[in-house]
């Protein structure tokens, strides 16, 4: 059974990958220099408008909220309630205070890290892993640390549609792995094996395979079949997205050290 | 044994349709062939066989028992599947131990598994191979020793998926007589093939998958005799039984000595 991947043609999945790329970096920069949350929250939101555009929202709540949540959770209960920095009391549970420092604090990193993973999401949703080779080798990568990338993408979904085979053929041998923790865990030894070699022998083919078809060949200029198409609109991507780093940048700077009055002083910055 | 279908239906996650309603029954001893061309649904239809898979709708029932009433684990002893791939299978660090699993798991008796060990490595060939690392198998003997790993439970129904696959002329004989030898002592053998030839040699009845849908199923000849409808399968009759057609005999004959047979009383008949 195949696992069908398709990339829906939005504006988002047109984009270059580099500009994708760019934008992960740039807005995760905007996110950790500001002096506090708001700002993360602001580009949070944005992400969940540009994961609508490009046409993928249910995987993105997912996503988001099955790390958000978990991780606000345990940054509040540990910064909240624990942080030196607490000082003004918003809560008390008898045994420990909820802190509003802390609060903010958590709420910092929280949104710095979903803005992280809210970017990269929508990144590797809406890119063809071959592009986003051809695209990094295009601007200068080796073809041979490329290919690494390319295969360490795809090794995942095809470790994971061999281990159903094999937990499929052990199942047909009578293995059940049904019952206590103990005898699950007892159980995945026998499909590790099988995993493993056939990982490795296929490694083996596959280098082989490589180069017969010329993959070794030094000292030429390799092409690439997949063509990605740098156009206006990567452009003025990436200039808006510098250009708000910038910005983003000086304006913290200027808060830090006292320039500029603090915008959201309720945030805690 | 019998092995029940009532219009089996199986959609992947993916929305592709595998089966699109199959009405099936095998029983006997006699060993049936599943052909068609690939993707025809015939490995999806047979994991139905032991709960590897299960229905979207419609039933599969193992002499009465509805196949989701139990785990693929509990319904090895009653079926063995023998994958493709013998990778998929072997782990162990000796075709003893691979031959020892699986009846462990079930609970059979050690008195008995040492005595299974025995004739099922004569059956397949692997007598003089018991200690050996499966890793250092042939393709062939590996394939032999999966074979074997899933006889040693005696399961009544024994589904071999593409056994021919890679096998020389000496591995398909032995394929030959290890069916042979499972019908005599009454199992159900079920054989998915590409190979018409193998097919037609060891299996009395065929069933012929196109889309999801059983297109044809009888005996060999009958099916063979019918190349127009094969065709939309895309499945050609052995040579020799196009030949025969070719030549206007009246029979559908497997083999050289059946051809031979079937010319030399044709001739005898117009005298």
């Amino acid at each position: 059974m195949a696992v069908k991947i398709t990339y829906a043609n939005t504006p988002v999945s047109r984009l270059h990958p580099m500009t994708k790329i760019m934008a992960i970096l740039m807005l995760g920069l905007c996110a950790l220099v500001w002096p506090d949350f708001t700002l993360g929250l602001v580009l949070v939101i944005a992400l969940f408008v540009v994961s609508f555009v490009a046409r993928i929202p249910s995987d993105f709540v997912k996503i988001m909220f099955g790390f958000g949540i978990p991780v606000t959770v345990m940054l509040m209960f540990i910064q909240g309630l624990y942080s030196p920095k607490n000082q003004t009391v918003i809560a008390d549970f008898g045994f420990a205070q909820l802190g509003l420092e802390g609060v903010l604090y958590a709420a910092k990193i929280v949104m710095d890290l979903l803005v992280f993973l809210g970017s990269f999401t929508i990144m590797s949703k809406t890119t063809y892993t071959g592009a986003l080779v051809a695209a990094l080798t295009s601007a200068g990568l080796n073809a041979k640390a490329g290919y690494l990338i390319l295969a360490s993408l795809n090794v995942v979904p095809q470790m994971q549609r061999r281990m159903s085979v094999i937990r499929e053929a052990q199942n047909a041998r009578g293995l059940s792995e049904s019952g206590g923790l103990f005898s699950r865990l007892a159980a995945y030894v026998p499909l590790l094996g099988p995993v493993v070699m056939s990982s490795l022998t296929d490694a083996q083919e596959r280098g082989m395979t490589l180069e017969t078809r010329g993959f070794g060949i030094t000292d030429v200029k390799q092409t690439s079949y997949v063509e990605v198409r740098w156009r206006t609109v990567d452009k003025v991507c990436n200039w808006v997205l510098v250009i708000m780093a910038v910005i983003v940048t000086a304006i913290s700077v200027g808060i830090y050290i006292g320039v500029i009055p603090a915008l959201t002083p309720w945030a805690g910055a | 044994m019998t092995v029940e279908l009532r219009d089996l239906e199986h959609i992947y996650p993916s929305g592709d349709i595998a089966l699109a309603g199959v009405t099936l029954t095998l029983e006997g001893t006699d060993p049936v062939a599943i052909i068609g061309q690939n993707g025809a649904g015939k490995t999806t239809l047979v994991k139905h066989f032991n709960g590897i898979l299960r229905p979207t709708s419609g039933s599969v029932l193992i002499d009465g028992v509805d196949v989701t009433s139990h785990t693929t684990a509990e319904w090895s002893r009653t079926v063995g599947y023998i994958f493709q791939n013998p990778d998929d299978q072997l782990f162990l660090e000796s075709v003893r131990k691979e031959f020892g699993f699986g009846p462990k798991h079930i609970g059979m008796d050690s008195d008995v598994i040492e005595q299974r060990i025995g004739t099922v490595a004569e059956l397949v060939g692997l007598s003089h191979k018991l200690d050996t690392h499966p890793f250092d198998l042939t393709p062939t003997e590996k394939k032999f020793c999966a074979i074997g790993a899933v006889l040693m439970m005696d399961p009544s129904v024994v589904i071999f998926d593409e056994p021919t696959c890679g096998q020389d002329r000496k591995g398909t004989a032995r394929l030959s007589h290890i069916i042979s030898s499972l019908r005599e002592s009454g199992k159900l053998c079920v054989i998915i093939s590409h190979d018409m030839k193998f097919v037609t040699m060891n299996c009395p009845r065929i069933v012929v998958l196109c889309h999801g849908t059983v297109l044809l199923d009888g005996p060999a000849d009958e099916v063979f005799a019918q190349p127009d409808i094969l065709r939309r399968s895309f499945i050609t009759p052995p040579p020799i039984t196009r030949v025969g057609q070719g030549a206007g005999l009246k029979e559908t004959v497997f083999s050289v000595p059946a051809f031979i047979n079937a010319i030399a009383t044709e001739r005898n008949a117009r005298g």
